[in-house]
């Protein structure tokens, strides 16, 4: 049985479709999946209609969870620079995150939000596609001794926009525990809703003023791009502010629509769709 | 050697191949045939100017590829930090913030197996100094499916951990200083 056979049959029986995500990378997870269960693809085709567990475990290696405080600093520098401009001053915003797996950039956003006292304007909302990580989001709480990094990008973001604001003022580092906790007064700020991009609109009503897309469609071949963009774009604000990882580029069809200001994306105010 | 045999040159390094990677990009001419492709560890959060720093050196033109970016004659590209760069079958790049592999995100083991698969007999992988065995199973991917695979002399290297590493899992084609890599390259064309 091949990869294509085996997508095909997981999303008949399974409801999950990752027929469009890009060959390579795909074929790379299920290889390792397949190696580190020791089971073939027949054999975890015939054991995921019971075990739901396992499905949820194969959704959570195939997509790909890693996440850090303030990834890529100078991008959250220039993002608190932009920010207060790109929220309306009479209504509430809505901000989005895409794919934002165990959360830590919705509380990336969040701090700033907080310290450039946009608090009560907007609404942090964080989506994903697999349940077991939105659950570690919610919750807040990380490994310690392997993400040091957080610290370090936090501080050199607080520094780089002369905010002087430590550390745990949002989170609480147990050296004895190994966590990184997230403080409940920045926690409940945040709002997190499962989606599966593939075929799910987004799971909320509002329009959005800004949207974080970093590092997700990078797995996806450039048909499920497009489709995914075009859902995405039907949320936002003419206006609305579009940030991609730092690699990333726009497929070339949405170039008309997606105009580049710096290192963000700007959705130019028209009639679309 | 037939000049026309290769379509890609692959590299990984880690400590002490910052120096090693800028004499080879500074070597090269600018009509050098093939691209090259390299994966070097680097700190988390060493910003642009590395790559600035060696593309002012090179005649070719050094960049960090965004993903599913072609690769082409006349372009080197470089790893971006805190990435996984892989080489598709289409002979395009793309980007993964999958785990670190040994430690290490980008790993050179990454690059060069799916450079490996793509390129297959035609392609050249390199070893250099370093500090970490990241590469090794990488480099006998490339040699297992009739690539041309070089190691860096140890006895030249910063740091020989790596290119020992490489010449526990596999007999490479040939063991080189960095000049003799160098010649080497220029002698393809």
């Amino acid at each position: 049985m091949d990869i294509k056979e085996f997508l095909n049959e997981f999303n008949k029986r399974c409801g999950y479709d990752f027929s469009d995500y890009s060959t390579n990378s795909i074929s790379r997870r299920l290889t390792k999946i397949c190696e580190e269960m020791g089971l073939s693809f027949e054999q975890i085709l015939n054991m995921v209609v019971a075990d739901k567990k396992l499905v949820q475990t194969i959704v959570e290696d195939i997509t790909v969870n890693t996440t850090e405080l303030f990834r890529d600093p100078a991008v959250w520098v220039a993002y608190a620079k932009v920010l207060p401009r790109q929220i309306p001053k009479q209504t509430m915003s809505t901000i989005w995150h895409i794919g934002c797996s165990k959360g830590l950039e919705v509380y990336s956003d969040l701090v700033l939000i907080n310290e450039l006292g946009l608090k009560d304007r907007c609404r942090v909302i964080g989506t994903d596609i697999n349940p077991t990580v939105l659950d570690n989001a919610a919750k807040g709480v990380y490994p310690y001794r392997f993400n040091q990094c957080y610290v370090e990008n936090f501080n050199t973001v607080m520094k780089s926009l002369d905010l002087n604001v430590p550390f745990d003022k949002y989170f609480a580092i147990d050296e004895a525990a190994d966590t990184i906790t997230v403080l409940p007064h920045l926690r409940e700020q945040a709002r997190f809703l499962r989606q599966d991009l593939v075929k799910d609109r987004a799971p909320f009503a509002y329009r959005v003023d800004i949207v974080f897309l970093r590092n997700v469609m990078i797995y996806f071949n450039e048909q499920l791009q497009l489709r995914v963009l075009s859902n995405v774009l039907e949320k936002m604000h003419d206006g609305a502010l579009f940030i991609m990882g730092k690699q990333e580029d726009i497929p070339q069809p949405m170039k008309a629509i997606l105009l580049r200001q710096g290192l963000f994306y700007k959705k130019i105010k028209s009639s679309w769709p | 050697m037939a000049t026309s045999q290769y379509k890609a040159i692959v590299i990984g390094g880690s400590a002490g191949s910052y120096a090693v990677v800028s004499k080879i990009v500074a070597a090269l001419p600018p009509d050098f045939p093939l691209p090259i492709v390299i994966c070097m560890h680097r700190l988390k959060h060493v910003r642009a100017g590395f790559v600035e720093a060696l593309n002012d050196k090179s005649q070719l033109n050094v960049i960090e590829p965004y993903d599913k970016q072609p690769v082409e004659r006349g372009n080197v590209y470089i790893a971006p930090a805190n990435y996984h760069l892989f080489v598709e079958y289409d002979a395009t790049l793309s980007l993964s913030i999958e785990e670190p592999h040994l430690f290490c995100r980008p790993a050179i083991d990454h690059t060069l197996s799916s450079a490996a698969k793509t390129w297959r007999e035609k392609l050249v992988g390199i070893i250099l100094t370093g500090a970490n065995k990241d590469g090794a199973q990488g480099l006998k991917d490339i040699a297992d499916r009739g690539g041309y695979t070089i190691v860096q002399d140890p006895a030249t290297a910063d740091v020989p951990t790596m290119p020992r590493a490489a010449l526990r899992l596999l007999q490479p084609s040939a063991v080189l200083p960095p000049q003799g890599i160098i010649d080497f390259l220029k002698n393809i064309q």
